[in-house]
């Protein structure tokens, strides 16, 4: 089951105004319950009015043509609107500048207050809440959220919205501004809340290193514009396309081109440090092992290599990236991620 | 005249967090830095360094010890326009430090604030947009700038006192990448014109790209090389900090047989090394 | 909820109105506000209403920008029309239904009364939309300086409101921004009683001033780290020089002024025959 089915979704800022701008355009998207979705794209690229459309903060500006079912609610749909929001839970850019009340344990409380749940039941979820996300209840819960440290302020903000047990996590940027062992933190964090809370996750991030190692199926924006939809691999395959759209390449991956281009043979489908080690310490083994037997031969463990992102693979890729602002049909010829219809 | 342009000479510097209750950001910190030098002061979130940095310009004032800036004290009431003038310093979030709308407005108030004469005024307004390549700008309002292009404003801003030494307070922690290249790109040619540049920051990689960084550790210079040196100390990890993933890899590929000279911290020494065996 | 903010807002384009001295044009407008108090004819309405055009036209504003400023002041606008409409009992009874008693005089001080409002806030608006808040700043240090004698802090006074007007439209974009993420934790601002809606805002305000007084905060040291009151010999980059055009801006609002004091004061019956002669029986 899809757990989010956009389709036709276009945005205008200040229609018909000097103003006017259009933020999204056409987009169509379905994402599987489970998957771990990366949203990437230059900023302005329509990144943050797509999210805000998945809990109907925004909402679609033509009914009828265009529509987002997240979980079968209809986002449009103002009878089902506050379950949605409880269901989507969305951590802003710098959340922690949210934060209001005075205790942390109050602030965690909010989201399950406003569900209308018994008081019960809210202290469970503030006290599962905070350890979740690696905050000591009895340490925390009665400390004025103002005092803390930066990283624990992040964590008592996304422990307000995993108190709301959503079932899509949509974070925004949730590293930015921390420093590397913060960074570290979070993202673990994320990982585990995926498995313990929230089954879906969409992440908002500049960070293709992080993307590449997190994500199973990436979205990259350009002027609202979905260009490319895949596993991290297939994105970045096509270098062209990611550039244009102002974005970097996973550091592995321009390193790899930059050591094909010296004449290391590597596969050109790597996207992680990690990946790319192995890569090179086989290629170093199979050196070594051919140099002993003096054995010769053309290649062709490459070509298999090659599979991942063939010249044939980035002509299909183009296509579908070009075709797209035109057709509103092509659902079928779209390219999506890898684990989609099976 | 010491050979040293910024002197800090065993320097401490508490605040209260709560009644009774103070914070040490710094202890007894003594650095000396060159003329011209680019410097990248690191450490992990509460480790000083910002602190730090407020001392350079007298924002903060030493509890103990003192902050010589070409031989002037930072303690001393009567040159600490001075020594701002001397310091100019960059904040972090691009949206709190534009004084003005209209961008010129905005280059303009330090250079107004010292009383400079008009048209020197203009020039300097003129130059520093020029220095950090936004001249077109000029008569627009600051509002509608990408990250990048506030924080080159507030430079710009900046340049305009005609600082000698250029303090970048995490200045690119809030921007994408593409603004945190704009923001490095602007710093290394201005450290080019022979402006010294001291940049704070986490992001190692940005760190790797200055002459010299110094580390520290709750208030104290834990460690203090040349990039190189500082990676191959060993002690990054224990700082809270993390080796450039380029570093990272390298290390990664020693363990599978590969041989590098040194650390490695470049493009370059990476694929010399990689390239000397397969190919 | 806070969708534009258009009043306050420089719109930067090139025009004889906007190069005018700030100090011209504060005192114009304030002539002009005040103007707008002696009008009582239909006449003297249209007449100020074509000077507001014709100055819109030179400072070549799309009218849009000027009239979004009174979307602004609507709801006043509204509850000052509805007290005129059915508080005034003298005069022609127009309408007549139980309690509610509508009549001619009532019906055209309502109109005059809502012609007022938004005469005087399209002229303000003016100000703001060809004056840089750095030029209005200026502007107000200068005319205020007198007042140093008497050891009124003018130069910080007229900082503070420059400043004010540079973070409006930061602030708002926060407030927007904390209103989407309470939003998003099922906060709701607009059911329940004035009570429980003025609660409900706490989780927004609270963040707003928090964040206001850290950024207050940032931008202090900003100001310092460049020298701020570093000498009482402040210079300024830009010079206020009065030029041609600043003095045929005041002969033309002088001159409005001038007919709008004749027609009230020495001339009285030739406005009232031009309404007459251009609406006639509906006055």
């Amino acid at each position: 089951m899809s757990a989010i089915e956009i389709s036709n979704l276009s945005f205008v800022y200040s229609p018909k105004t000097p103003n006017e701008k259009q933020a999204l355009k056409n987009i169509n998207l379905s994402v599987e319950e489970g998957t771990f979705l990366g949203i990437v794209g230059a900023t302005g690229s329509g990144k943050s009015t797509l999210i805000q459309h998945l809990n109907g903060l925004i909402k679609p500006q033509d009914k009828k043509r265009m529509s987002v079912v997240v979980n079968g609610m209809s986002a449009a749909d103002r009878k089902t609107l506050k379950k949605l929001r409880f269901e989507v839970g969305m951590v802003f850019q710098y959340p922690e500048y949210q934060l209001f009340e005075d205790t942390v344990a109050k602030d965690v409380a909010f989201g399950p207050k406003n569900m209308k749940l018994e008081k019960d039941e809210i202290d469970r979820r503030v006290r599962r809440a905070l350890e979740v996300v690696g905050l000591d209840y009895d340490k925390f819960a009665i400390r004025s959220p103002f005092d803390l440290s930066g990283g624990e302020k992040r964590r008592v903000a996304i422990a307000g919205v995993i108190a709301m047990q959503p079932k899509i996590l949509v974070l925004d940027e949730p590293v930015a501004g921390l420093d590397p062992i913060g960074r570290k933190e979070i993202l673990a964090l994320v990982k585990k809340l995926q498995k313990e809370v929230s089954p879906t996750v969409i992440i908002v991030s500049h960070n293709m290193d992080d993307m590449a190692e997190l994500a199973d199926r990436i979205v990259a924006l350009k002027d609202g514009e979905i260009i490319a939809d895949g596993t991290p691999k297939r994105v970045f395959c096509n270098r062209r396309l990611i550039k244009e759209a102002g974005l970097d390449l996973p550091t592995a991956t321009s390193l790899t081109d930059m050591l094909i281009s010296r004449g290391v043979k590597l596969p050109n489908d790597i996207v992680t440090m990690a990946e790319l080690a192995r890569e090179l310490g086989a290629a170093l083994r199979r050196k070594l092992s051919v140099s002993a037997s003096e054995e010769y031969e053309d290649r062709e463990d490459f070509k298999e290599y090659d599979g991942g992102c063939g010249s044939e693979y980035d002509d299909r890729y183009e296509a579908g990236g070009c075709e797209y602002g035109e057709a509103s049909d092509e659902g079928e010829e779209r390219w999506d991620g890898e684990d989609e219809n099976v | 005249m010491s050979d040293f342009q910024i002197e800090i000479k065993g320097v401490s510097y508490s605040y209260p967090v709560r009644e009774g209750y103070n914070v040490k950001a710094v202890k007894n910190l003594s650095l000396n830095i060159r003329k011209g030098e680019f410097v990248a002061l690191t450490g992990m979130n509460g480790s000083g360094k910002s602190t730090l940095a407020k001392l350079l310009n007298g924002l903060f004032q030493p509890k103990e010890g003192e902050i010589l800036i070409d031989g002037i004290s930072t303690a001393d009431e009567s040159n600490m326009f001075e020594i701002r003038k001397k310091v100019g310093m960059v904040f972090q979030n691009p949206d709190n430090q534009t004084v003005a709308t209209i961008i010129e407005d905005d280059i303009a108030f330090g250079p107004e604030n010292i009383g400079v004469e008009r048209e020197e005024i203009i020039r300097r307004v003129d130059e520093a947009l020029e220095a950090v390549g936004m001249s077109e700008y000029r008569t627009r309002t600051t509002s509608k700038l990408s990250g990048g292009q506030k924080q080159r404003i507030a430079i710009a801003g900046v340049l305009a006192m005609k600082p000698d030494i250029i303090i970048l307070d995490e200045s690119t922690a809030m921007l994408d990448p593409n603004g945190r290249k704009e923001i490095m790109e602007v710093a290394c040619r201005l450290n080019k014109s022979g402006i010294t540049v001291v940049n704070i920051t986490h992001n190692m990689e940005e760190a790797a790209l200055a002459d010299r960084i110094v580390v520290l550790r709750k208030g104290r210079i834990a460690i203090d090389g040349t990039p190189k040196e500082v990676f191959a100390s060993g002690l990054i990890e224990a700082c809270g900090l993390t080796l450039p993933p380029i570093t990272e890899l390298s290390r990664a590929l020693a363990e599978e047989g590969f041989v590098f000279d040194g650390v490695v911290i470049s493009d370059e020494e990476l694929a010399e090394g990689i390239c000397r065996l397969l190919k | 909820m806070f969708k534009d903010v258009a009043f306050g807002q420089y719109y930067p384009v090139n025009s004889p109105v906007h190069r005018l001295d700030a100090r011209v044009k504060l005192l114009l407008t304030i002539l002009f506000v005040v103007s707008i108090f002696f009008i009582r004819t239909y006449f003297g309405f249209m007449l100020t209403a074509a000077v507001l055009l014709v100055t819109i036209l030179l400072a070549r504003l799309p009218i849009l920008s000027v009239l979004k400023s009174v979307r602004g002041i609507l709801l006043i606008v509204a509850i000052t029309a509805i007290i005129n409409l059915f508080f005034i009992k003298e005069g022609e009874v127009l309408v007549q239904s139980g309690a509610i008693v509508i009549t001619k005089t009532g019906v055209h001080t309502t109109i005059k009364m809502v012609l007022r409002l938004v005469l005087l806030i399209s002229g303000a608006s003016l100000l703001s939309l060809t004056t840089t808040p750095v030029q209005l700043a200026d502007g107000l240090e200068s005319l205020m300086a007198p007042l140093k004698l008497v050891r009124v802090p003018v130069r910080d006074i007229a900082m503070i409101m420059s400043i004010a007007l540079r973070f409006i439209p930061t602030l708002f974009e926060e407030t927007n921004k904390i209103i989407a993420a309470q939003k998003a934790r099922g906060a709701s601002f607009d059911t329940g009683g004035l009570l429980s809606r003025v609660k409900a805002m706490l989780p927004v305000l609270i963040p707003l001033f928090v964040n206001s007084f850290r950024r207050a905060d940032e931008l202090a040291f900003a100001m310092d780290a460049r020298c701020y009151n570093a000498t009482d010999k402040r210079t300024k980059m830009k010079k206020a020089k009065l030029g041609f055009g600043d003095l045929a801006a005041v002969l033309f609002i002088a001159g409005y002024f001038t007919v709008i004091l004749l027609e009230r004061y020495y001339f009285p019956t030739v406005g009232i025959n031009i309404d007459v002669a251009i609406f006639g029986g509906l006055l």
